[in-house]
């Protein structure tokens, strides 16, 4: 283990019930780095992200993670772990869930008051300076369901980077926008990594995965299939399965190469 | 019609102190069915087996049994195990409890329908169990608890009426009472079931106030 790894799953193994999830993951992530796990559904994908912050629990393996030991089965981690690794992993989803009680800047500002007992003051400030970087300013006082998916996604991501997570998980960030809303999204998420984050990525948009991750983990039939140097595996795929699975996904003519956030939003797969 | 009238304003005095009393044991009881319905919902909703065993199993046989079994157990059954209380707390005491399972239930509901989303999202913000309650899921869950708790209200207001049977002097009472004296039933119980109307209204038009000014604020 590379010592700035901040991740570091082996034989991780998920069931739900009798029904397999995903078996046998091993997998390292390390500080600054950005990861697309891609494949399809029912990969268990979701899934594996959701259990680096422990949404859910996994039965077997180890997961080392901030410096926990996390062991699958039993009771898993005290109440007080769990609470301290989401504090310090953040969570995108795919359905936004914004509080559709709370204002724009209630939203981003909740968690950091609640939690890191931030003054009212501060988490204000830097729920400012959080929309003014994804262009929302203006929206600060609006309520969610006053935004545009677009919007409110942006909005997610300001609230889970609220708490300067060292981790950032999106689930499918972008699969419940309407197409011309994506690349507003992907611009900030690649913005995100410019800055040097650390991102796990499950996204079906294999030309964003190749512009910004470092890093591509291919699932399917519920183990990790393939993972390596984006470029390499999503332009030579080693595998048959994950061949077959680009094949399918890109469609002929569409360009891999040199997308940028404006041209994957027209030109992604979808 | 005069005559209507001229008996009303005659018994109106009487009939303000049974109002009273029927919005103060409204209000008490009211008071008693909110707390103990949020701790049975929340019992209910635990992960505790044995509270959740205890809380349905409590629910269950409360809201089966008729409240005037209930009311009768609590003023005059006590007492022969020695606790006397007086009318007006077995009264509230016991259209607290029973209130509190019909409360209950529609906090669990309320609780229950907020979108599994929200939980997840505060449980990944890092937020106690207590503080995800606290400030995503009641706030939420609280616009579909108004409609039917001022439903259940409404109910309320006119099981108070119980009370006549252990000789609290409410509105109920006043009327028969009034009645009793100018024999003029017919208009003693007429003019009881307007204030019992008037009280229903007010209450009930206060409350979907409140919820459209909550509704209008999140919008």
């Amino acid at each position: 283990m590379s010592n700035d790894s901040v991740l570091r799953a082996q034989h991780l193994t998920k069931r739900f019930g009798a029904s397999l999830v995903f078996e046998d993951v091993t997998w390292e992530v390390h500080a600054q780095e950005v990861v697309a796990i891609i494949g399809p559904s029912g990969a268990g994908k979701s899934t594996l992200i959701r259990c680096i912050n422990g949404l859910v629990p996994f039965e077997s393996g180890t997961l080392e993670l901030l410096g926990y030991q996390l062991t699958g089965g039993g009771r898993g981690p005290s109440r007080a772990v769990l609470q301290d690794i989401r504090t310090r992993v953040g969570m995108v989803f795919q359905t936004f869930n914004l509080f559709p009680h709370l204002s724009v800047r209630a939203n981003i500002m909740l968690a950091p008051m609640e939690v890191k007992r931030v003054s009212r003051g501060q988490a204000a400030h830097r729920a400012a300076e959080l929309l003014a970087m994804v262009g929302l300013e203006a929206k600060a006082d609006m309520y969610p369901k006053r935004l545009s998916g677009g919007e409110q996604q942006r909005v997610a991501i300001c609230r889970a980077l609220a708490m300067e997570p060292e981790i950032l998980l999106f689930d499918e960030p972008t699969s419940a926008l309407d197409p011309e809303l994506v690349g507003d999204v992907l611009a900030a998420i690649q913005q995100l990594a410019k800055e040097g984050r650390t991102m796990i990525l499950v996204t079906h948009e294999m030309a964003f995965a190749k512009e910004v991750a470092d890093t591509v983990v291919f699932m399917a039939d519920h183990r990790i299939v393939e993972q390596g140097p984006a470029r390499q595996v999503l332009e030579h795929p080693q595998t048959d399965r994950a061949q077959q699975f680009l094949q399918r996904v890109l469609r002929p003519g569409a360009p891999l190469g040199g997308a940028s956030p404006a041209s994957v939003a027209g030109g992604a797969e979808r | 019609m005069t005559v209507l009238w001229h008996t009303w304003v005659q018994a109106f005095p009487a009939f303000v102190g049974g109002v009273r009393v029927t919005l103060e044991l409204t209000g008490v009881s009211l008071l008693i069915a909110l707390v103990l319905g949020f701790l049975l919902a929340l019992a209910r909703l635990s992960g505790v087996g044995v509270l959740r065993g205890a809380a349905t199993g409590v629910v269950e046989v409360i809201r089966s049994i008729p409240t005037l079994i209930l009311l009768f157990t609590a003023y005059y059954s006590l007492p022969q195990i020695g606790i006397t209380v007086s009318g007006f707390v077995a009264a509230v005491g016991t259209l607290g409890i029973f209130y509190a399972t019909l409360y209950g239930e529609i906090f669990r509901g309320a609780i229950l329908a907020v979108d599994r989303g929200q939980r997840e999202a505060a449980q990944a913000l890092g937020l106690s169990p207590v503080t995800s309650l606290r400030t995503v899921i009641l706030p939420q869950a609280f616009l579909r608890i108004l409609p039917p708790a001022t439903n259940q209200l409404s109910n309320l207001i006119k099981d108070t009426s119980l009370v006549f049977t252990i000789g609290l002097a409410d509105l109920m009472f006043q009327a028969y009472n009034a009645g009793a004296s100018n024999f003029r039933y017919f208009d003693m119980f007429i003019l009881a079931g307007v204030l019992y109307f008037a009280c229903y209204l007010i209450l009930s038009k206060l409350l979907a106030r409140w919820e459209m000014n909550v509704q209008r604020q999140r919008a």
